[in-house]
């Protein structure tokens, strides 16, 4: 089973995860960092790293000093990029089955 | 997206080992960001099902009608604020965090309740006032909250597209429209069995597992 037609930036557990977890969001919304290092299990620079690779992925920032907020949300881009990598990763699993017997 | 960014953390991983990674983390996902509604349900169950069963009984018999007891209106009262105080501590723990469409839709939905359940005490002293007899009041005080809430979940389920509250908001309405026809005493005993006994099946459906 080849993995080679997989979007590569998407294809990497942390990144995967943190698209999988973002697109659980409804269109509009956006999740804290806070919660979403909860959610994802890293430490706040694992995750600012991985974010930062994301570009399908908006970060925003409001407020200043302690009472800054970071948010997290999916871009419909970011969407549409892992739809088509959940559609590829389908096909995939799909030719890897053996045929069944009729 | 930018390039370069996966060679060396997707080594290792093949298509099946990222199904497993989306399902689990769409399932984690799904658990912590969704409002747990067995919980709700039940607590609103107890309300109805103890609370107007209380009430019920405590005016069960009386000729001519006089009141529920003034305990029983009392338990009922502690009964919704321990159901709202779980409402509201289950919908937060989904919520934290999550900003956006969602939280306005929550403020909303919140307020909405709030001013309806103000209504529903204004409503109550007018209809006194306008002399207003022990039994309409009793009939008022039984149905009007139902009505509320079944309005609010109504319109909530625009924004929520689900059926299950949908069903479950047109049949309070329902409730509060017909039950006033068993009495100033029956009324108690209706609201409490037709309302009880839905709550505690939405309680059932949806602790059972969810196909993913």
């Amino acid at each position: 089973m080849s993995a080679d037609r997989l979007n590569p930036v998407i294809h990497a557990p942390a990144r995967l995860r943190l698209m999988v977890t973002l697109a659980a969001l409804p269109h509009g919304d956006n999740l804290s960092f806070t919660r979403l290092q909860d959610l994802i299990g890293l430490t706040p620079g694992n995750l600012i790293t991985r974010l930062r690779k994301l570009d399908d992925v908006q970060m925003t920032k409001s407020g200043s000093g302690v009472s800054a907020l970071t948010t997290v949300a999916l871009t419909h881009e970011g969407r549409a990029a892992l739809e088509h990598y959940t559609a590829v990763l389908r096909q995939l699993l799909e030719s890897a089955e053996p045929a069944q017997p009729r | 997206m930018k390039d370069g960014t996966g060679a060396s953390e997707a080594a290792g991983m093949d298509a099946r080992g990222a199904a497993v990674i989306m399902w689990e983390a769409r399932e984690r996902a799904r658990r912590e960001l969704t409002v747990n509604c067995p919980a709700i349900f039940a607590s609103w169950a107890l309300v109805y099902l103890l609370g107007y069963g209380v009430v019920w009984l405590s005016v069960r018999g009386q000729q001519p009608f006089h009141a529920p007891a003034g305990w029983a209106l009392a338990l009922v009262t502690l009964l919704a604020l321990l159901a709202l105080g779980v409402t509201a501590g289950v919908t937060d723990r989904a919520a934290s965090g999550v900003g956006g469409v969602s939280a306005l839709r929550r403020r909303i939905y919140w307020l909405s309740l709030a001013i309806g359940l103000l209504w529903d005490i204004v409503m109550q002293l007018a209809l006194r006032s306008a002399g207003a007899n022990r039994g309409v009041l009793s009939v008022f005080a039984a149905s009007a909250p139902l009505l509320v809430a079944g309005v609010v979940l109504v319109a909530g389920t625009a924004a929520w597209l689900n059926w299950y509250m949908f069903g479950l908001g047109i049949w309070l309405i329902a409730v509060a429209a017909f039950s006033g026809f068993a009495g100033p005493a029956g009324v108690w005993a209706v609201d409490a069995l037709a309302v009880g006994i839905p709550f505690l099946l939405m309680a059932a459906i949806t602790l059972a597992p969810r196909r993913s």
